[in-house]
């Protein structure tokens, strides 16, 4: 694979899609000129959507593409700076302390060996800036963090410094290349919105689901690949506790093509649900409906 | 008014501002950037020009979903005047208002009062059991009302206390804690403990109005309740009419639908007269003691007309607002410019009201942000 050019200034949009097909994602255009004009114009990209339409995946794929690093920090509620950022190894500068306690050596000396980087705790926004290189820096599900660490994250974002009062202020030896994901679970802040390019990825067509199972699970059948296709999409039209994504249709697909089966039938449906649904009122809900559901679909059972 | 313009980057500025009337935020940072970025690409295909734009102007899924209708209006109209020569803008269609939901109620609030006045201000002594139709209510606009509603319950929750707790994430360091904590290891300070500002913990209790005179804001109301309990745990729900319900489990619902339902087999007192001060009556007496403390609030969302006893509510009102920490009357009628709280029933409440307020739809619950 040729690798492509960092100067972001030199990049084309063809180049993008042709990167990121490499890297086996399967998508349309407004993903590949999202990535593009990211890239471009060195901005953060927000992306949302359903659970398991492959996010965080396209973070991946960057950083596979860039050749470069992921550097990935996950967002939950009561996510800190002191999480995100840096800390202090506490145990180890006081047992520091106790082990020099008898050398001749003055405090500012003892202060000065305490606070260098040995005893700095790297989290991953400081490890982003620090980097050797340009990393790809993957801000996972944002909207679970609380909104404090929303605007303190906009601060980082804008100016790409960070100040550790014992040390200075360190600035980025390179700007990362930043990418946000959110479930929509919470409204992110108007402010944010706007450092951001915003993508919104939803569930794929049925033709493009076909397109990607086929790509990522070579060894299967085909007509097993339709049919499933297929039955997801009906699947999905279906009012249940959590919808499926492209990640268990994947699963799903990995599973029937490793047991060698070449077509659905309704045992095996039944057999297999756990790995597409995952509440039990949801698998009692198709499992009532699954006779609908393959006539929808044209899966004739056998009996 | 959109002008026949020639250059590339002039009706890029123009196409900016005709989405800013439709609430798009597309500020000069957006302009520049879709000017830097043309620069460097090839924007002969249509496709993706109208990418490129789409892209760097959306900021949620909002904006995405109506960009590509705007985006072909524009240039449509903008052909228009290309084939007429003309320099005159022609009228732009209004795409209609997403709230036409609560169009009837603001016809009546702005335009026409006399016709529907009469059914709003009238109230019958008798209990109607009838039946109402809540599946015309779209939940649509739960999503906005929940948003709104959190960063009003965040107003309400937020005040901090002067005494701290333990925490567990690195906060103030304790020194207290900690030196007790590492005695038994000899006095070396190994594990450092934390300590955070303790939170107040608001208690809501929300008194809706459910009568005959109140049927207008129903539709309203039902959001209100069930987005400000899905948002709200600390959060206790009665409805009254001519008597008192409480349906806090029934608001608990994972879709607005199910809880619409729940309520609709459930409700006996929708459209019915109004005793508020029995209802209270009974609320203080059965509830008051354990529901009630110095760190609740209450919300009577009601339009305070009363066909039963006065004394009664008085003293009702007396009881709840000595025992409670603050108590909120929320007046869907209050919004009306020529509103005075003259009702019978909210004279005689008023003395005992911390806050009064007008809530009648999306804007004003915006807007109560302020009063509280």
């Amino acid at each position: 694979m040729q690798p492509v050019t960092f100067m972001s200034n030199t990049i084309q949009l063809t180049e993008v899609q042709s990167m990121l097909q490499q890297q086996g994602y399967i998508t349309d255009r407004s993903v590949a000129m999202s990535v593009f004009l990211s890239l471009q114009l060195n901005k953060p990209l927000l992306i949302e959507g359903p659970a398991g339409v492959g996010k965080t995946e396209i973070a991946k794929v960057m950083a596979n593409a860039l050749q470069t690093d992921l550097i990935r920090l996950q967002c939950y509620e009561g996510l800190d700076a002191t999480h995100a950022l840096y800390e202090w190894n506490y145990q180890r500068q006081l047992l520091h302390l106790k082990m020099t306690e008898h050398d001749t050596h003055t405090i500012d000396e003892k202060e000065r060996t305490i606070f260098s980087e040995p005893f700095l705790m790297k989290r991953p926004l400081l490890q982003a800036i620090t980097h050797t290189q340009k990393p790809v820096l993957l801000i996972d599900e944002v909207d679970r963090s609380d909104e404090e660490f929303e605007s303190f994250l906009l601060e980082v974002l804008s100016d790409w410094q960070i100040t550790i009062p014992e040390i200075g202020t360190i600035k980025a030896t390179y700007i990362p290349q930043v990418i946000l994901t959110g479930n929509r679970t919470r409204e992110l802040s108007e402010a944010l919105r706007r450092r951001c390019l915003y993508l919104y990825i939803d569930y794929p067509d049925f033709d493009k689901e076909w397109l990607i199972v086929k790509n990522k699970v070579p060894a299967i059948d085909a007509r097993l690949s339709e049919q499933i296709t297929r039955f997801m999409q009906e699947l999905r039209k279906m009012k249940l506790e959590k919808t499926p994504g492209l990640a268990e249709t994947l699963d799903w697909a990995m599973a029937l093509s490793a047991l060698h089966i070449d077509h659905l039938d309704k045992t095996i449906i039944e057999q297999t649900l756990g790995v597409v649904l995952k509440e039990w009122q949801d698998t009692r809900q198709v499992q009532v409906s699954l006779d609908e559901l393959m006539e929808k679909t044209g899966i004739v059972s056998k009996v | 008014m959109i002008i026949r313009l020639t250059s590339l980057s002039q009706n890029i500025v123009q196409f900016s501002r005709y989405l800013r009337q439709y609430g798009f935020t597309v500020g000069i940072e957006e302009e520049t950037l879709i000017l830097k970025s043309l620069q460097q690409f090839d924007y002969t295909s249509q496709e993706s020009f109208f990418l490129l734009l789409k892209m760097i102007i959306c900021r949620s899924k909002a904006n995405l979903d109506e960009f590509d209708n705007l985006f072909r209006q524009y240039w449509k109209q903008l052909d228009k005047l290309v084939d007429t020569k003309s320099k005159e803008g022609s009228k732009k269609k209004k795409s209609p208002t997403p709230e036409a939901q609560f169009a009837s109620l603001n016809t009546w609030l702005k335009g026409n009062p006399k016709k529907e006045t009469e059914e709003t201000a009238s109230y019958s002594i008798q209990a109607s059991l009838s039946q109402k139709d809540f599946s015309a209510i779209p939940d649509n606009e739960v999503a906005e009302l929940m948003k709104a509603i959190r960063s009003l319950s965040r107003r309400l929750a937020a005040k901090a206390n002067r005494r701290y707790e333990l925490s567990n994430k690195i906060d103030l360091p304790d020194l207290r804690q900690t030196l007790r904590k590492n005695l038994r290891r000899g006095g070396e300070l190994i594990d450092i403990m934390h300590r955070r500002p303790k939170r107040n913990r608001v208690k809501l209790l929300m008194l809706c109005d459910v009568s005959k005179s109140m049927e207008l804001y129903s539709s309203f109301l039902l959001q209100f309740l069930y987005a400000f309990q899905q948002v709200y745990a600390r959060m206790e729900t009665f409805i009254f009419s001519t008597s008192l319900q409480r349906i806090t489990p029934l608001l608990k619902q994972k879709y607005f639908q199910e809880a619409l339902d729940l309520l609709s087999t459930q409700n006996e007192g929708w459209n019915s007269g109004t005793r508020i001060g029995e209802s209270l009556h009974t609320f203080i007496t059965s509830y008051g003691n354990k529901l009630i403390d110095s760190k609740t609030i209450v919300i009577i969302l009601s339009d305070g007309w009363d066909t039963g006893h006065i004394d009664l509510l008085k003293e009702s009102m007396h009881r709840i607002h000595a025992r409670a920490k603050k108590v909120i009357w929320l007046n869907p009628l209050a919004g009306y410019a020529a509103y005075k709280p003259e009702v019978a029933g909210m004279k005689a409440a008023m003395p005992y009201v911390d806050v009064f307020a007008p809530v009648y739809n999306l804007e004003s619950l915006r807007k109560l942000a302020k009063w509280i």
